[in-house]
């Protein structure tokens, strides 16, 4: 499990929490370039965009969804891995998966929030989205609990709430290690985020338990939040989209881009915060061989989601499958198919599995490629139905490529926030992989 | 307690109505359709459709809730023009209406397809799951010139940026004829009394306008014309609209 | 009064932890670093009382998200897509999301129940038990009793013994 000889449990209560308690000025330069790039590449184009109208972005008549909706996705798709695998692991109790789940579990926290802003950025009339939420209003309306987008409401409010819940008990014992390890204010707020957690038998017991649920609860959940999205996709008559086989397609691209962004993730915090001690070759291997199994899935589905097109014999399918394979978007369709089928076989080395620049480059390339496949599904078969007359096209205007280049930076930025206020890595679980420290040794 | 079951027992019965107040329904003679795009400007100055100018025109954003789509036929120079005059098709079993998470679009107790504008918060979900194609968004605030203002309808809203819109069947004019035969002690609209701008300027009487639930109407006769299909019936969305197909010779 | 003994080894903790509880002490605390399931055993605190809670939650959570979901679509009687006004497959949707919202939020719920969190009152406490050191706390010792506890704490093998005035 470790590279490096086992750390001593203070050391371990050392290593982690220098991280937040000390600040460096690269630290400082990072965070405020992600919120100017956060500031100028998302919020100045969106609050551009609430004053023109959609319009600014390049959707037109025909083509009314765009890469807003395929960004927001992409995000939740990102966001599946981590609370998902943390969960599954937990109850499978595997051990590799207690010095990377802190940070997996944010990234799926930070990732939902991110394509919640991409709700936000997508609707016509953002200033009336609590109209979508069940609480009474003035027009003594309720939502439509019939329509997809309801369930995708519900879905992910109940996400964002068990995912915070989630990682914020499991950090719990740790918010009682930074408040012993500091002072002064800091000392104050981490009393009361800790609880007043002393550690005794009957509170780990009572965490333990409660923990274990909301792990039984999660996983159901993370498939059905993802499952959810593809609906507001496959419940429309649209060609292209109207498939059953959506919500696997979904759930396991999903957790496919979501296992590469933890490896990007890990990469990052092995190398910018000295934690190659602790997330090491096992974790690697571990989640190498996910992506294998993940990627062969993924391609089996995506041979089926084409397989039932042509096999159908409509027209109107027929021709959704002829513009996905060789139309406009077809290099972009071929692209993925690189990505996402063909890149992650070479996992199968172990030489490449067990370097972490090589499956850096990887894990990025199959993001690359999910990132395009949401992209494909939304501009490739809405646009182009059942009236030819109507067939449109659609290209993202300079304003939507950059929101979604200022998605990654709010994404970094709330990262960079993450690591200087809770433990990356969860103190007390790594504590248990260690071997216990006895008086004969 | 026995209406209440009795009521939930309503509730869950698919299409809630067992038969509608008013159907509203329209024909289009494709035979006699001769494309003249008559009813899309009258639809335009009846409804207070904005006009979007060259430039989003050509990005495709124009707004006209009744088009006449055109497709070809053949090999120049045996070449054939056919029209179909494409509109909401107020489908009894819409897909649009359950994508709404607002209840922007519903089902009213005349058999139409209404769209709420201030109710909607531009999800656009509606236009995605539409096999028409006929929903029409805002994508920005339009204005008018002066004095073009001075010919808006009044009896029509005018939408704002962000807010979807299609074909109504002119509900404003049903409205007014409703309420006529309301002060009239008449109970029933007569046949005739309604007509959509469309079917008003249409010169070929191309389009009828009426209430199907009334066997006398024209719009009923019509619709029994062997010539009659629906659009993409296969999809089973239950169009309000009958075409009549072109006769061939 | 209550007796603290910190120890640096798991093995010796547990050792004096259990003869505590052999000797008839009752309110033991046994702070440590990382769940000890040992520690948990001679507690005996077997299965946890927060399962109800999530059960509870959710059952309350599966009604709750179904009557919404009909009572809200029939304040407006609104026909949607030729759907019946009670639609049962979307509402199950419904219901499954709420079920698990409310089991979870339930579930935190028991948790503070149960472990009696948030505690933000002074307790006997060593804050070098987040890091490395195990402590026992023996409470409520009868002034007789309390030399005995120590001298099981001291015969265990803790580096460090105080005693500290309870509830400041």
């Amino acid at each position: 499990m470790f590279d490096h000889g086992q750390p001593s449990y203070a050391e371990v209560n050392k290593d982690v929490l220098s991280v937040m308690l000390e600040t460096g000025p690269k630290y400082w330069m990072l965070l405020g370039t992600t919120m100017s790039v956060a500031g100028i590449c998302f919020f100045m184009p969106w609050i551009y965009q609430l004053f023109v109208g959609v319009g600014a972005a390049g959707m037109n008549r025909n083509a009314v969804w765009g890469s807003y909706l395929s960004n927001f996705i992409f995000w939740i798709g990102l966001s599946h891995s981590g609370t998902l695998l943390s969960a599954v692991l937990h109850i499978t109790n595997s051990p590799w998966r207690k010095a990377i789940y802190r940070s997996a579990e944010a990234m799926t926290l930070f990732s939902l929030m991110t394509a919640a802003m991409f709700v936000m950025v997508h609707l016509g009339r953002v200033w009336f989205v609590h109209w979508s939420f069940p609480i009474p209003n003035q027009m003594g309306l309720w939502p439509n609990f019939r329509s997809p987008l309801m369930f995708d409401v519900m879905a992910i409010t109940t996400y964002l709430t068990a995912s915070s819940i989630f990682i914020y008990m499991g950090s719990v014992p740790d918010f009682a290690a930074v408040r012993d390890a500091s002072t002064g204010l800091r000392r104050r707020l981490y009393t009361i985020f800790s609880f007043g957690w002393r550690g005794t038998a009957r509170e780990w017991h009572t965490l333990g338990w409660a923990y274990t649920f909301f792990a039984i609860f999660v996983i159901p959940l993370a498939v059905s939040v993802h499952s959810i999205v593809s609906w507001d996709f496959a419940l429309s008559i649209v060609p292209g989209l109207h498939h059953t086989i959506f919500a696997p397609y979904f759930v396991c691209g999903a957790i496919f881009s979501g296992t590469a962004g933890i490896v990007t993730v890990m990469y990052c915090l092995r190398k910018f915060l000295n934690f190659e001690r602790y997330i090491g070759q096992v974790h690697l291997d571990s989640l190498g061989k996910l992506l294998i199994t993940l990627s062969l899935i993924w391609s089996y589905i995506n041979i089926l989601e084409l397989f039932s097109s042509w096999y159908g014999g409509t027209s109107f399918e027929l021709e959704a499958l002829q513009f996905k394979l060789t139309g406009f978007y077809a290099p972009l369709y071929w692209e993925m198919i690189l990505f996402c089928a063909f890149v992650p076989l070479l996992i199968l080395f172990k030489k490449i599995r067990w370097s972490w620049n090589k499956m850096l480059v990887i894990s990025i390339l199959i993001n690359v490629g999910m990132l395009t496949e949401r992209f494909i599904i939304v501009a490739t078969s809405q646009p182009r139905k059942f009236l030819p007359d109507a067939f449109g096209f659609y290209f993202p205007s300079w304003i939507e490529l950059s929101i979604t280049v200022g998605a990654f930076a709010i994404f970094a930025t709330l990262f960079l926030i993450f690591i200087k206020w809770v433990p990356a890595i969860s103190i007390y679980e790594v504590k248990e992989t260690l071997k216990p420290l006895r008086r004969d040794a | 307690m026995s209406t209440f079951v009795e009521k939930l027992r309503q509730y869950r019965k698919p299409g809630y109505y067992d038969k509608f107040d008013y159907h509203w329904t329209m024909t289009i003679d494709l035979d006699r359709c001769t494309g003249c795009e008559a009813c899309m400007v009258a639809c335009q100055a009846e409804n207070n459709l904005p006009i979007v100018g060259e430039k989003r025109f050509a990005e495709n954003r124009e707004i006209k809730w009744i088009r006449i789509e055109r497709y070809w036929e053949g090999e120049y120079p045996d070449v054939k023009m056919r029209f179909i005059p494409m509109l909401c098709q107020h489908c009894d079993d819409a897909p649009c209406e359950t994508a709404c998470p607002v209840f922007a679009t519903y089902h009213n107790q005349d058999g139409l397809n209404t769209q709420i504008y201030n109710r909607c918060i531009g999800t656009r979900t509606c236009a995605v799951y539409c096999p028409y194609e006929v929903r029409y968004f805002n994508w920005f605030t339009y204005t008018w010139d002066e004095p073009l203002e001075q010919q808006l309808n009044p009896d029509v809203t005018v939408r704002e940026k962000g807010v979807m819109e299609k074909c109504t069947f002119c509900i404003q004019r049903i409205r007014i004829a409703k309420d006529n035969a309301k002060d009239d002690d008449r109970r029933r609209v007569r046949d005739g009394e309604v007509v959509p701008a469309c079917v008003q300027s249409c010169p070929t009487e191309a389009l009828v306008f009426g209430n199907s639930n009334d066997p006398e109407a024209k719009v009923s006769k019509m619709m029994k014309n062997p010539r009659g299909y629906k659009v993409l019936e296969e999809l089973n969305t239950t169009p309000s609209i009958v075409y009549l197909t072109k006769v061939h010779s | 009064m209550a007796i603290m003994g910190s120890f640096a080894f798991e093995e010796d903790f547990l050792t004096a932890a259990k003869k505590l509880k052999s000797s008839g002490f009752d309110k033991i605390s046994l702070l440590s670093p990382l769940p000890l399931e040992e520690a948990q055993e001679i507690l005996e605190l077997g299965k946890s009382p927060v399962r109800h809670y999530s059960l509870a939650g959710a059952i309350i959570g599966a009604i709750s998200g179904f009557a919404m979901a009909t009572a809200t679509a029939l304040v407006f009687i609104l026909p949607t897509g030729g759907r019946a006004i009670i639609t049962v497959p979307p509402f199950l949707i419904i219901t499954y999301e709420m079920t698990i919202l409310f089991g979870v939020l339930f579930t935190l719920l028991g948790f503070h129940f149960v472990s009696g969190l948030p505690a933000w009152r002074d307790r006997p406490y060593l804050s070098s038990a987040s890091s490395d050191r195990f402590v026992v706390v023996v409470e409520g010792a009868a002034a007789d009793q309390v030399a005995r506890a120590e001298a099981i704490i001291r015969d265990a093998g803790a580096d460090e013994i105080q005693h500290v005035g309870e509830g400041q």
